[in-house]
């Protein structure tokens, strides 16, 4: 969205006087600022550093970590294997291989679920894509490994991930779609009108 | 004549002082760091032993213990040449610089004129007739002969690697200039186009800067009329800072010396933003541990030079007479220890005060605005010492000097390099912001 | 001559029959249809396709029927007005989506289709965004079983009933039929009698939303990861135009591609699931050297120089010794850079056509109930399981008049007359193989045998030197079927491990620079061999050029 013009505020350069063409005052008053921050950190404690590995930091819930695939209330897990999270994903990170499903109730599943947590960029349009909520980004952020095989995270893996998150109780299911899944839901306040468009 | 120092009181300067710059080095990264943390409101290094005290010490550990790299395409000979150069120049301009009490070295008088001049005798037999002057007027004033003067500056301890070098101040900068050579060639010799660049930067911006820094220093030498740098001290200790007759060349002299030491706001041979890490980008481990050391020691010496030159020295303030003894020798070297610290610690918040220059606005700054006002001052103080007028007259005339100049570039009519704006109420809204080529800043 | 007006502008459609959905196509202008398809009998019962018609009169008046009309069983005809976008149109396309979306499950996430679906395109077009509906869905049990190749997903059908039309008009076996009325209708098979036809899997092509999908493709990808070629089918001589659907390196679906010259619309199961060996992973990755009797891995650029020194030293001792077996699985690019290297060899190489399988005779649809054939014909399936034998053969008539057989060459080996032999081979693992036990007992003692091929085979037990072939979904080049028409084949997948185009390769060893780019060489190829005279352009179109020959004509 560029920005409105009208929300533009034009000033004109103001004219420099004597003193400010020295530019000491300006470069004074520079060290002034600086000096300021340096005591008050030193002397006031006023440091904004968080002292990470003794102290947690505070992330909002909706901070992007690492993945998780939910479950549905049996347990088994939600995925549909449709590749949407896949086809989303801009750094191809996912890899999905799709088999019919055991169970009755859905036709396809994800024989194998991985994601490559070190080219993934964390950016969540996975989770905005899933028709299904069924991945999610969680507030996990300390991710580390020994080698890159342990970082491919697969269908085990990141359902474990869901057992921790939903067990720390840090990161509830934050997507829920209705009924008839989104595309053919209408907005609830619109009601159910008419088509009015053929009309018009 | 016989050696003007003693051999193993050099020696042993020598080697406590290479032990303390290299400790205070390494100190002074922590000190940059801590600093920077707090002018940013954070904590900076705390991990390796109380407050991150032991932070350099892991730091040198790792740079000695790292995989020495040599990259296939360098230039091997000056690839390794650069970093000794950077570091070597540096403790060699360290070499003339007092850092603790001296007293000036005895003058050589020609009695036989009229009135009695400086000697500069050009023979021995010259020097001998001269001597025997010398002696006839002790014998008659009952003063010491010059002879006996020098051997008591000989046996007093003067806190300066190598005392009684009359041309100090011209050798610090003769082996400081030469510090570019390990600029140019470690950014050369790295075969690639960002150490390159940075080279190419520093050599023109540290050429650029010598010009006002020498010049700004010449109005000092006018008027203490000596380029010893202990007779400086003693001169300001008598006369009253330096600082206080011609604060325009102090200004001068602290500006060029960051250019000098390449400090920000003139940081551009190491820009990282732009250059990655500019001349060094290459190198690793203890080389580049080297490239720091060299760096920082020239921080340390211009910063005493500062003081040296504008500061009064070991002086604690101006008019305050300092005892004598060991006391008094303690003294100064605290005094002395103090102002330094002062200005690496002004150079370290002037960092994160100012933005980095752009490239042209630097040659400008050393070219257009800096060097004029380097001669007008040095024109300044030719003129009073002609006239013997009061060194006072120079204070008022530093200032006028600054502010005129300052009012020559507010008036002066000016071409600007046409830069692209924005016209107002020309663009439709909801449209991406245009740019429009024919209008002009101003 | 006749004028239609489509949405006010003009068509000129010539004499030719076509109903509005054609002659709107020829103005460039999209009639939505689910069960109008060019090749099946109409039955306007999709009702997607409704437009208002009117006729233009002679005075230039033109009087509009009250009613949409389905467009795909009015004729077009002088004069005919065909409006598709005024708002009664609109509006009746837009009912029709959203009646034919009721019951729809919209389970788009896992159904194949989606990407390729109908449904889903003309709702985007045509269709509204939300469903009115409020009650439960009318979800029919899914029938896995119809067919071995094809699975039907009931909830998801649309009663367009091509696939029913396709059974009983094309393959004539009629296996598929609707049961129930109204909204309970349902796609079915007879019980006990499953879609198991030779052309079955074409009705996965013809639904055009979900329900009917193919086993051999279910889940394996989502159509919108694939990569389309336009290629021919190699399972026989029919030649079939195919879409090739693949993905780096694997060939995930072969579908049919329209071609008039060709066959038609579809193709049939027998080529459309043989492609699976090109993704096998039997095949050889390497070019390979057998030292102390083990085949061990060498270098292209080491092979190459040591099989041509071989080749020429064993010609300047005894010309005729030297066999080049071209097998009818070469592009006609391919066999005639390989037969212009062995004959530089010397002219007295011999040059032999390698076995063309055989298998059964000609098949032809439709079929009665009985599996009899009945006429007029409409697909044939060839006996003859190679795509090129026609262009081989052309080719070995120009470089030495006459063709040898195979069994001739066999012959002469197990006698000791043959010296060395390049084997040409990229056959597909069929039933049998190429090349059976005792022929390949008889080569044995042929004291040099570069093995050319896709697979392991009798012959690469004992072949000095086995190069691995690429097939022909990994190359470009020319195929002619049986009837001489000339068709182009491109890529659609790269080959893994080592693997060069049989092309490349060939090049190789003639020491031409530059990689093998087909229509350059199909120029030379042109100018070269009077046969292949029209493909002189070296652009051979979408439907392929008819080949004159001379000889027949």
């Amino acid at each position: 969205m560029p920005i409105a013009e009208n929300e533009v505020k034009w000033v004109t350069v103001p004219k420099a006087g004597l003193l400010e063409q020295l530019y000491l005052p300006a470069i004074f008053q520079g060290l002034q600022t600086t000096v300021r921050h340096a005591t008050k950190t030193l002397f006031g404690g006023g440091a904004v550093t968080q002292q990470f590995p003794e102290v947690e930091p505070k992330l909002p819930p909706n901070y992007r970590g690492v993945h998780r695939l939910n479950r549905d209330e049996q347990g088994r897990v939600k995925c549909v294997a449709c590749y949407m999270c896949s086809t989303a994903c801009p750094a191809h990170c996912i890899d999905i291989v799709a088999a019919p499903s055991p169970w009755p109730d859905r036709e396809k599943y994800p024989e194998t679920f991985v994601i490559d947590e070190l080219r993934c960029i964390y950016c969540g349009m996975c989770e905005q894509a899933c028709p299904v909520d069924a991945i999610e980004l969680t507030t996990l952020y300390d991710l580390s490994g020994f080698s890159r095989e342990a970082l491919m995270f697969d269908k085990e893996k990141l359902l474990s991930v869901f057992d921790e998150t939903v067990k720390a109780g840090t990161d509830p299911i934050r997507t829920r779609s209705g009924r008839l899944s989104v595309a053919s839901e209408l907005p609830a306040d619109t009601g159910l009108t008419s088509s009015s468009s053929a009309q018009s | 004549m016989e050696l003007g120092f003693s051999f193993w009181i050099t020696l042993l300067f020598i080697a406590i002082m290479m032990g303390v710059l290299q400790g205070t080095c390494a100190y002074l990264i922590l000190a940059e760091r801590k600093i920077s943390a707090w002018a940013q409101d954070r904590l900076g290094p705390n991990r390796v032993g109380p407050w991150g005290l032991l932070q350099p010490i892991a730091d040198g550990i790792k740079f000695l213990l790292k995989e020495d790299i040599i990259p296939n395409h360098v230039d091997k000979l000056f690839y390794l040449l650069a970093p000794c150069i950077t570091v070597g120049t540096a403790l060699l301009a360290f070499a003339v610089v007092p850092f603790g009490p001296t007293t000036p070295p005895p003058v050589l008088v020609d009695y036989r004129q009229n009135p009695p001049q400086t000697a500069w005798p050009q023979t021995i037999e010259e020097e001998k007739a001269i001597l025997d002057a010398d002696h006839k007027h002790a014998e008659q004033t009952n003063d010491k002969t010059y002879e006996e003067k020098l051997k008591e500056y000989n046996d007093t301890i003067q806190f300066v690697i190598a005392p009684h070098v009359d041309i100090g101040i011209v050798f610090n900068f003769a082996i400081g200039s030469l510090a570019v050579y390990g600029v140019l060639l470690g950014g050369w010799s790295s075969n690639d186009k960002y150490s390159m660049l940075g080279g190419l930067r520093s050599s023109a911006q540290l050429i650029s800067y010598e010009i006002p820094m020498g010049l700004s220093v010449l109005g000092v030498l006018a008027v203490t009329g000596s380029l010893n740098l202990e007779t400086i001290i003693d001169y300001q200790v008598k006369h009253g800072w330096n600082v206080l007759y011609q604060p325009l060349a102090a200004l001068l002299f602290i500006t060029s010396v960051f250019a000098e030491c390449n400090r920000l706001p003139f940081d551009l041979p190491e820009a990282e933003q732009e250059l990655v890490g500019g001349y060094h980008t290459e190198y690793s481990a203890m080389k580049f541990a080297l490239f720091f050391l060299g760096e920082y020691t020239h921080m340390i010496t211009t910063s005493f030079l500062v003081a040296i030159m504008f500061f009064g020295g070991w002086q604690l303030l101006p008019g305050i007479a300092m005892p004598d003894g060991v006391g008094g020798a303690i003294l100064k070297l605290i005094v002395f220890a103090i102002k330094m610290a002062l200005f690496i610690i002004f150079f370290m918040l002037i960092r994160w005060t100012l933005p980095r220059f752009r490239f042209d606005q630097l040659m400008g700054l050393s070219w257009k605005v800096l060097l004029p006002l380097a001669l007008v001052n040095v024109v300044c103080v030719i003129v009073i010492k002609q006239l013997h007028l009061s060194d006072w007259l120079l204070l008022p005339l530093s200032i006028a000097t600054l502010f005129i100049v300052a009012g020559f570039a507010l008036y002066m009519p000016q071409q600007r390099p046409r830069a692209p704006v924005r016209v107002a109420g020309h663009v439709a809204s909801g449209l991406p912001a245009v740019l429009h080529d024919e209008a002009v800043i101003d | 001559m006749a004028t239609v007006y489509v949405n006010g502008k003009p068509v000129d459609i010539g004499n030719e029959k076509l109903n509005l959905i054609q002659a709107a196509q020829k103005a460039g202008v999209l009639i939505p249809h689910y069960c109008w398809h060019p090749a099946l009998t109409v039955v306007a019962s999709c009702r997607m396709c409704l437009v208002e018609v009117g006729e233009r009169k002679p005075d230039g008046s033109i009087t509009m029927q009250p009613k949409v009309v389905p467009a795909c069983q009015t004729p077009a005809k002088d004069g005919t007005v065909i409006v598709t976008n005024s708002n009664k149109a609109k509006f009746a396309q837009e009912q029709t989506l959203e009646d034919l979306l009721l019951n729809h499950p919209l389970d788009c996430p896992v159904c194949d289709k989606a990407g390729e679906c109908l449904l889903q395109d003309y709702t985007f077009n045509f269709g509204r965004a939300q469903s009115r509906m409020i009650d439960e869905k009318n979800t029919p049990p899914n029938k896995p079983y119809i067919g071995n190749n094809v699975t039907l997903f009931t909830d998801r059908c649309i009663m367009c009933s091509r696939c029913v039309r396709f059974t009983r008009e094309i393959s004539g076996t009629a296996e598929l039929q609707i049961i129930n009325r109204g909204h309970h209708s349902e796609i079915d098979i007879f019980p006990g009698e499953p879609l198991n036809n030779k052309l079955a899997t074409n009705v996965v092509d013809l639904c055009p939303v979900g329900a009917l999908c193919s086993k051999d493709f279910l889940y394996k990808q989502r159509v919108w990861n694939l990569k389309t070629r336009e290629s021919v089918c190699a399972d026989c001589s029919t030649g079939c135009s195919i879409w090739l659907d693949g993905n780096k390196s694997i060939v995930y679906r072969l579908r049919p591609r329209y071609n008039p010259q060709a066959q038609g619309h579809f193709m049939c199961d027998d080529g459309r699931l043989g492609y699976h060996y090109v993704n096998s992973i039997e095949r050889f990755l390497q070019p390979m050297v057998r030292r102390d009797g083990k085949l061990t891995p060498l270098p292209w650029t080491e092979i190459l120089p040591t099989i041509r020194q071989a080749f020429q030293s064993v010609a300047q001792k005894d010309a005729a010794g030297v066999v080049g077996v071209l097998s009818p699985f070469l592009t006609c690019e391919e066999a005639y850079l390989i037969a212009k290297f062995l004959k530089k060899l010397s002219g007295q190489v011999r040059l032999a056509l390698g076995p063309v399988p055989i298998l059964g005779a000609d098949d032809t649809y439709p079929k009665d109930r009985r599996g009899r054939p009945i006429q007029p014909v409409k697909f044939t399936i060839r006996a003859e399981k190679c795509p090129n034998r026609r262009g081989v053969e052309e080719i070995l008539r120009y470089f030495q008049g006459e063709i040898i057989s195979f069994e001739q060459v066999v012959h002469d080996a197990a006698e000791g007359r043959v010296q060395a032999m390049y084997l040409a081979a990229g056959y597909p693992p069929r039933p049998g193989g190429w090349i059976s036990e005792t022929q390949a007992q008889m080569l044995q003692h042929i004291p040099l045998i570069v093995c050319h091929d896709l697979l392991p085979s009798p012959v690469s037990n004992f072949a000095h030197y086995v190069l691995p072939g690429a097939s022909w979904a990994e190359k470009e080049g020319t195929f002619v079927n049986h009837a001489g028409l000339a068709q182009a084949i491109h890529w659609g997948v790269v080959p893994t491990g080592q693997i060069r185009t049989d092309g490349q390769v060939f090049l190789d060893l003639l020491e031409r620079r530059g990689l093998l780019h087909a229509p350059t060489l199909r120029k030379e190829l042109a100018a070269e061999v009077p046969y292949f005279a029209a493909l002189a352009r070296g652009d051979l179109g979408e439907y392929g050029i008819p080949l004159n020959d001379e000889r027949s004509a």
